[in-house]
């Protein structure tokens, strides 16, 4: 477990002013690529902890449902332009996306892949590649700046972004059918 | 079942004989073709370098651009596509039990499409009208022709890269739940980079065309450089990959040694298969129209490639100390005794590695933001690529050539052969240090890459350039002597050498190595990872280009 360290390195980088200043300048990167990483922090970070309370996740995480239900709140609640703002402007909610995401969110997803079936997992993709869509359209087409802090500009890249992305978890769904029917055969 | 045994003797049966007529004949082709280039290229090189040098004037009717032009095509696009795929089918078609009829016909469908495609770009640089160097970005713009051709060129590539995937495709099919082999699996990650990689540039040349016909009148500059980057960037670490694969994969083998882990090896190929083509972005440092903050993050981005290459440097070191001790070397450098230093097979891409580091120490320089300012677009760059590519790759693709073509044409490499292949590399090496020496140093003095001579009006620190110039024109001089032996070497091997045996030097696996994962084969997996990554990274810059458009540039012909 000595991979644990680098990780802890990375959060802490990641949360040093200029470095998280750096990315919040941009939009995409901010929704995009950091909280992302934050997510994918609280999932390199889940096995110690479930090693280290194995009855907590045992008690409250049986299925793996509640940690999906909390993984996809979390997530929608921060793909929302309005929790973006907040986070830039008021340093107590900058502080809860840091936390919320790698322990609300990376965290509970890491504990309940593992326990919930195939299906659960591919309609978590499904529902998120539909979210994505969604976002990538109002963020593209939606005439009015939804955010104080960033530019009309910077929230059409956003959408378009959303957009690929979501390209690219179609082509996921698509690859996995794919290989899965070959495998079964 | 049927099937399975088949395909099991024909297995048994490949290894037993080398490689089919049919399948060496195809690799011969792409061969001939590639030492051809390097001829031809290497030729016209050795004019632009006296040019540069002040010591011999162009005719008109060779000016200094159109030579330029071709020599960049012929060695870029050329010597290095032609020798990959040559050695990746011959992989292929070891490791695969044989090329499957239908992916032979491709291969032979492709490779008349890259000649003809070649043929149709040669044309207009010919007659002058396409001096617009292998960059071929706007706002210069070629004749209609030169593009239709870079079409051919890339359908060629992707009709190579299908190719390739049909044959790894079957042979999955009738070998499930196993490995693909090690050769095999690098060439699927060339062709899939090689496919990913030219789509960008297929887009770029599609807008070109109408604009150089004068259907549109302008066109958007940034947008084309940065499709074009992605592209260029991409090809670059082909052949880088390419010739790491013959690190890994056979030169062990010539030095009596084992693969290092075959796990590692996998994992450095899917790295640099999902990170490489955001890579084009570190070509751009200069340009206008892309944010700050988006050029630091690339630099992330750029030395993140650098992780794996560095990783490679490791693994070769490891690999040759083992082998080494093994065979009774001593001491912390005295193993290096043990080393088959008069076996050109293990020499030459020795070198390359060697070369390796200062070319990735230059790399490492060029992508940081600051020192690329300084180095920019001057003589230092092309100094640069003639490390990596005329050193790094190049000398591994020699390397290689001395078993490759006696393997595919069924002869042998006599020792007449293998001394003339060590004068080669020690040409060779002299020749590339001393020009990339020169080049690198009259760069930091200010010296312009892509110009043609000057002395403009007898300044003085033009004047202080000669001296280098001259020292570039000298390593040119013994580089084209290393041409020719080298040309003289492959066309001897492929024709004249004693027929006989050859291995194809595949190296085995430690005996205690752990197992790699089955997971390392999920390509797909691979490619929608590396198409994440790509829309992250083109998404801002490419949004601002398009809705923040400038009005466009129309074509301009500045020769
Ligand atoms: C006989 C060996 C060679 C000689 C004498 C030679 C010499 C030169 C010279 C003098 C230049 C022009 C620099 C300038 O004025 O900007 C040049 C450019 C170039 N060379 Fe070579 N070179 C040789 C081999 C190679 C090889 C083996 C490769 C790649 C595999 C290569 C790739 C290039 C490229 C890509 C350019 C840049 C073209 C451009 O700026 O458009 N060269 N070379
Ligand atoms: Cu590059």
């Amino acid at each position: 477990m000595k991979g644990i360290y680098y990780v802890i390195t990375l959060y802490i980088f990641l949360m040093l002013p200029p470095v998280a200043n750096l990315m919040e300048s941009v939009m995409i990167i901010h929704m995009h690529m950091q909280m992302t990483l934050f997510v994918i922090i609280g999932f390199l970070l889940a096995p110690v902890l479930q090693k280290k309370f194995p009855r907590f996740f045992e008690e409250w995480n049986p299925n793996g449902i509640p940690g999906i239900l909390l993984f996809v709140i979390v997530m929608f609640y921060w793909t929302l332009p309005r929790s973006m703002d907040e986070a830039l402007n008021l340093w107590y909610i900058e502080l809860f996306k840091f936390i919320s995401l790698p322990f609300l969110a990376g965290v509970p997803l890491r504990d309940s892949w593992k326990k919930v079936s195939a299906s659960v997992k591919n309609g978590l993709i499904i529902l998120f590649t539909l979210l994505f869509i969604a976002m990538g359209w109002l963020y593209i087409w939606s005439p009015n700046q939804l955010c104080n802090n960033y530019l009309l500009i910077d929230q059409i890249t956003l959408g378009w972004g959303f957009l690929l992305t979501a390209v690219c978890m179609i082509s996921y769904i698509a690859y996995s059918y794919i290989t899965d029917l070959a495998e079964n055969i | 079942m049927e099937a399975i045994k088949k395909e099991y003797w024909k297995d048994k049966a490949n290894k037993a004989l080398g490689i089919s007529p049919e399948d060496a004949r195809i690799t011969k082709s792409y061969l001939s073709v590639a030492f051809i280039a390097i001829l031809v290229g290497g030729f016209l090189g050795l004019l632009q370098g006296m040019n540069r040098a002040g010591i011999l004037e162009l005719p008109v009717w060779a000016n200094y651009y159109k030579v330029l032009t071709a020599h960049g095509l012929l060695l870029v696009v050329v010597l290095s596509a032609f020798f990959t795929i040559g050695y990746f089918y011959a992989g292929l078609s070891h490791s695969l039990g044989g090329l499957l009829p239908k992916v032979r016909k491709m291969a032979w469908i492709g490779f008349w499409m890259k000649i003809f495609g070649f043929v149709l770009a040669v044309i207009p640089i010919l007659q002058g009208d396409a001096s617009v160097m292998y960059t071929f970005y706007p706002p210069m713009a070629a004749a209609p022709m030169f593009y239709i051709g870079l079409v051919f060129i890339v359908l060629g590539v992707w009709m190579l890269a299908f190719g390739a995937f049909i044959n790894v495709a079957n042979w999955r099919k009738n070998h499930k739940g196993q490995h693909i082999p090690i050769i095999s699996f690098f060439a699927t990650g060339v062709f899939v980079l090689l496919f990913f990689g030219s789509l960008p540039v297929a887009i770029e040349v599609f807008y070109i065309i109408p604009w150089a016909f004068g259907w549109i009148d302008t066109i958007n500059v940034m947008v084309s450089r940065t499709l074009f980057w992605a592209f260029g960037h991409t090809l670059v670490n082909i052949w880088y990959m390419t010739a790491i694969s013959a690190w890994y994969v056979f030169v062990p083998k010539i030095i009596d040694g084992r693969r290092w882990s075959d796990m590692l090896t996998r994992i450095v190929v899917i790295a640099l298969v999902i990170m490489n083509i955001t890579g084009g972005f570190h070509h751009q440092i200069i340009d206008p129209g892309i944010s700050e903050s988006v050029k630091y993050m690339h630099v992330f981005m750029s030395l993140a490639i650098g992780f794996p290459s560095l990783m490679t440097a490791y693994a070769m070191f490891a690999v040759f100390e083992k082998t080494a001790r093994k065979k009774g070397g001593r001491g912390l450098v005295g193993w290096y005794k043990k080393m088959p230093w008069g076996d050109v097979r293990f020499l030459a891409p020795f070198i390359a590695m060697v070369a390796f580091i200062p070319a990735g120490a230059g790399g490492i320089v060029q992508s940081t933001n600051q020192l690329n300012q300084v180095v920019h677009n001057s003589m230092w760059v092309v100094g640069h690529f003639h490390l990596t590519l005329g050193m790094t790759v190049v000398m591994t693709f020699f390397g290689v050539s001395y078993w490759l073509v006696p393997f595919v044409s069924g002869r042998v490499l006599t020792p007449a052969i293998n001394k003339l292949g060590i004068i080669q590399t020690i040409v060779w090496t002299v020749g590339m240090v001393l020009m990339s020496g020169a080049m690198h140093w009259v760069g930091l003095l200010g010296s312009p890459r892509r110009t043609s001579y000057s002395t403009y009006f007898d300044n003085a620190t033009a004047l202080s350039w000669d001296p280098y110039l001259f020292f570039l024109a000298i390593g040119g001089t013994l580089l084209m002597i290393g041409v020719l032996l080298q040309v003289y070497a492959v066309f001897n091997m492929m024709f004249f050498a004693p027929k006989g045996e050859t291995e194809f030097p595949v190296a085995e696996e430690e005996e205690d190595a752990t197992p790699t994962p089955m997971w390392t084969e999920r390509w797909g997996l691979w490619i929608v990872l590396m198409l994440t990554l790509v829309s992250m990274a083109y998404v801002i810059p490419l949004v601002d280009f398009i809705v923040n458009a400038p009005p466009g540039s129309p074509p301009f012909k500045t020769w």
